[in-house]
This record gives C-alpha cells, sequence and structure tokens, in this order.
C-alpha cells in the first residue's frame, strides 16, 4: 500500500511527457520491489505502460497512477501463477488436454450462468434494448426511432448497458463485492465515466481494495469487453488521433479484416482524424462494420463543422496541402481504401465517408 | 514520452516503444537532434517497430529527422517497420526515401560500412564532420 500512497503523494497524472515517465519510473519501482530478474521487471514495466496507455482515456487523472499500481501488481501475482503452474506440470508425463477438457465445458457452463445473472441486474429497460441491439441485431436508428430517442442517445444507453454487464458478469464470477463503494467504482471505470471516478475518488479507491484491484485486469481487458460494432471518436487534439486510429484496427480485425488490411483502415483514419483536428479542430470520427449482400467491410466516417474545403479536386491531388504537411491525407485515404465520398459546404463543414470491403 | 536513447559506441539507439501522437512525434525528432549533438554520434538507429501506423506525418517526421541528423554529420537507419504497416506506406502513396534495414544488428551494421571511413579521422574531428557521405 505504500507504493500506492506514493503515487497520490507525487500526483502522478499522464499529462505530458513528464508524467509518463514519473509514472514509468514509480511503476519501475512497484515491480523491481516483487520481482528479482531484471528481464522480467522490464517485461512486466512495458506491459503495464501498454495496458495504461490502453486504458488512459477512459481514466480520470487522479485515477490514472493507482490504475498503473495496480496493474503492475496483477501482473506480477499472474507472473507468479503462471511459473508455479509450469512447475507443477513440468513432471507430468501425459497430455494435460485430456485432462483439462471436462474442466472447460464446466467453465462455459458457470460463464453462461454468470451472464444470465448478470443480464439479470440491468433494469428491464435497459436489457430489452441490449438484447435487441446485440442479439436481434437491431440499429440504433431504428431503436430510436421505437423509443422516440436519438441513435447517439441510444448508442450512449447502449454503452452504458454493456459497462453495467461487464460489472456484473465479473461480479458473478467471483463474489459479491466487500464494500458498498465497489460496485459503483467498477462501474465508473467499465464505463470510462471519468466525472463519476473523479467524485468515487476510484483511483484511491482501488489501492485500497483487494477485490476490485483483481477486476479491474479484466475489467479493461479489450479483448474480454462486449464486442462493440462501432467506434465513436470526438477528435479535438493530437492524442485522440492515436485513439481513434487504434480503435479503428480494433474494429477492422473483429470484422475479419487481416493485420494489413487493418492497418491500411487504421492509417486512413489517422489521415483524416489529422485534417479534422487541424483544420476543423474538432470533430467526430466513427468506424462501423458494414454489410452488402455477403460483403462484409468496414466504414469509416469523419465530420466536422470546420471551414470546409473551397476545391476538392484539387485537394484530392496528391501534394496540395495548406499546413506544410505532405499534402497526401485526402488522396493517400483515396488510395487506401475502396470507396471514397467527400462532402463539403464551405463555411458549414466536411464529411469524409470510406469504405473497406474485405477480400 | 515513451521512447529510449542510448548510447552504444559511436552511435545512438533511439527506440519507440508506443504509438506516438505528432506532438509527442515532434519531440522525439527534437530531443534526438539534440542528443546526436551533444553525443557527437555519427550514426542513429531508430527502432519504430512499435509504432501501430505510418501515415504521411509520422513519415515525413522522420525523413526530416533524418535530414536534420545529416546536416549535423549522422547517418540514419530506420529498422523494425512491419511488414503492414510499410505495405500501408506504399499504398499511401510515400516514399520514405530513408535507409531502412530489417532489424537492430542490420541496421548497425550499416552505420558501420558508411561510417567507417570518417571514424579512421580521429573523433576529435568529430564536431566539424562534413556532411555530405
Ligand atoms: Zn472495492
Amino acid at each position: 500500500m505504500s507504493a500506492g500512497r506514493e503515487v497520490i503523494d507525487q500526483d502522478a497524472r499522464l499529462d505530458g511527457s513528464d508524467g509518463l515517465a514519473e509514472l514509468t519510473g514509480l511503476i519501475r519501482r512497484v515491480v523491481a520491489g516483487r520481482v528479482d530478474s531484471r528481464e522480467a521487471v522490464d517485461d512486466i514495466v512495458q506491459e503495464t505502460v501498454a495496458r495504461l496507455l490502453a486504458a488512459s482515456h477512459r481514466l480520470d487523472g487522479r485515477a490514472v497512477g493507482p490504475y498503473a499500481v495496480v496493474t503492475a501488481r496483477n501482473l506480477v501475482a499472474s507472473q507468479w501463477r503462471r511459473a508455479d503452474t509450469g512447475m507443477r506440470h513440468a513432471h507430468r508425463l501425459f497430455d494435460p488436454r485430456a485432462a483439462v477438457a471436462p474442466d472447460e465445458a464446466l467453465l462455459e457452463r458457470e460463464e453462461a450462468e454468470a451472464i444470465r445473472s448478470a443480464l439479470d441486474r440491468l433494469s428491464p429497460r435497459e436489457r430489452e434494448v441490449l438484447l435487441a441491439h446485440e442479439v436481434h441485431g437491431r440499429d440504433t436508428r431504428s431503436l430510436a426511432d421505437e423509443l422516440h430517442s436519438t441513435p447517439g442517445a441510444v448508442a450512449a444507453q447502449l454503452s452504458r448497458s454493456r459497462a453495467k454487464l461487464r460489472v456484473e458478469y465479473l461480479i458473478e464470477l467471483d463474489r459479491e463485492p466487500p464494500t458498498g463503494q465497489c460496485r459503483p467504482v467498477l462501474l465508473s471505470l467499465s464505463a470510462g465515466d471519468k466525472r463519476r471516478q473523479s467524485e468515487l475518488d476510484a483511483g484511491y479507491h482501488l489501492l485500497d481494495c483487494g477485490y476490485c484491484a483483481a477486476l479491474s485486469e479484466p475489467l479493461f481487458d479489450r479483448r474480454a469487453a462486449a464486442a462493440p460494432d462501432e467506434v465513436r471518436v470526438a477528435v479535438e487534439v493530437d492524442a485522440d488521433i492515436v485513439v481513434v486510429r487504434q480503435r479503428g484496427r480494433d474494429l477492422a480485425m473483429q470484422a475479419g479484416f487481416s493485420a494489413a488490411e487493418a492497418t491500411m483502415i487504421a492509417t486512413a483514419v489517422s489521415e483524416i482524424a489529422r485534417n479534422i483536428v487541424r483544420f476543423a479542430r474538432r470533430g467526430e470520427v466513427t468506424v462501423t462494420v458494414a454489410t452488402d449482400g455477403d460483403a462484409t467491410g468496414v466504414t469509416v466516417v469523419a465530420r466536422d463543422a470546420g471551414p470546409g474545403i473551397p476545391d476538392i479536386e484539387r485537394a484530392l491531388e496528391p501534394g496540395f496541402t495548406t499546413y506544410g504537411g505532405r499534402g497526401l491525407g485526402l488522396p493517400g485515404s483515396r488510395r487506401l481504401m475502396d470507396e471514397f465520398v467527400i462532402v463539403s459546404d464551405v463555411g458549414r463543414g466536411t464529411t469524409v465517408t470510406m469504405t473497406k470491403w474485405r477480400r | 514520452m515513451f521512447v529510449s536513447i542510448l548510447r552504444q559506441g559511436d552511435f545512438l539507439i533511439a527506440s519507440i516503444h508506443t504509438a506516438l501522437d505528432d506532438t509527442e512525434l515532434l519531440r522525439f525528432q527534437e530531443d534526438l537532434v539534440t542528443q546526436i549533438g551533444t553525443s557527437r554520434a555519427q550514426g542513429i538507429v531508430i527502432d519504430v517497430a512499435a509504432l501501430d501506423v505510418l501515415d504521411s506525418f509520422a513519415s515525413s517526421a522522420l525523413r526530416d529527422l533524418a535530414q536534420m541528423a545529416r546536416l549535423r554529420g549522422a547517418a540514419t537507419v530506420i529498422v523494425g517497420i512491419q511488414p503492414d504497416v510499410a505495405f500501408a506506406i506504399v499504398r499511401l502513396g510515400m516514399e520514405l526515401d530513408i535507409h531502412t534495414a530489417l532489424g537492430l544488428e542490420e541496421g548497425l551494421a550499416y552505420l558501420e560500412s558508411v561510417t567507417s571511413g570518417n571514424r579512421a579521422g580521429g573523433s576529435a574531428l568529430g564536431a566539424l564532420r562534413g556532411v555530405d557521405r
């Protein structure tokens, strides 16, 4: 716990390079205090930083340090577990897979049970909308029409319900939380609700509560999260460009694209998100899974209310630039994707819609 | 910023450990150019294996970096470009215009080969080293 207090005192934050350097030093101290091998320390520090960066946009500033400490501890613990399992299995002469199989079936049953119980913890309306969307494939627009709401509000509700489901599911697989504070804290972390995290002082709680510290690991594991079929990122500063392209790549991989194609999509997303930051100051990028008959693809829509582009033809010529870049943003994105449509209204904004289909 | 710069003999090895945004990339560029000056390095290896994307901005930042390094008398080699990333650069229409090598070892070997003539001249002349290679 003392290492954790250290973070709070230093008020370690991720803003700026000093923040990350400081946090990395802190993580190293936490890990080095528990692990002997230098290589293992390096590995765990790197992994912790990677996870921290992946989760940072969903964390309140004061929760970043505690999250780093807790993640480092979790990684140290799981490394011990792995080493321990390795030792116990080392003397085995038979194929361990045969013995594992029945456990897997049991595990599946337990998971299904946990999902059912977790769904029961949602309100009837939350459950209904979530199931209509996830199971029956209803899109947010038709749900919004039915509920006399807007697609944006439905998407927000869906994301809150998913966050809640994730928390309840993990609780089901574990045990009831030890304190009344745990559920709201876990929920605020799961939902990436920074204001709520700050109100609840989620960072302090993570350091003090072993239960929540242990659950924070699967909670932030993006692979374990319910697969969203839409990524929506507000784009305003440089760092948002990295966030949106990484999430766009994840979605493309989920949609079955090869790593090479997903990288092309991520590159195109990066280019058009940069155009928003440079020219329009702020906007939004959404990445969705697209279907057309049997074809599956990914559609990227970048929207801004900036000054618009007076001469689109010219903007699409390689080399045309107004900000000292290499002028490859728009023409480059067009070459990376299969379909590319740009609509710009001078004085009102620009929308770029581009799609890539899976081969 | 999650970048490390190590010195190995006459060379600097700069490793980028995570995706960098534009501001971080420019800071990295600046830090590295400064370090070339203070350490009088003859060559730099930039390991970009952790970069998820090399878009037009990142590519020109690296290209500018190589040019600035050259003006300070150091050769640059980029290592660790992932095949997927390389493929996307080509499709994007970028030309990296920088020497690239597969990995650290190959990168260092390249630097050895292009700087061996210079270093025979003695390190005291390091700061006055010519721009041409
Ligand atoms: Zn708790």
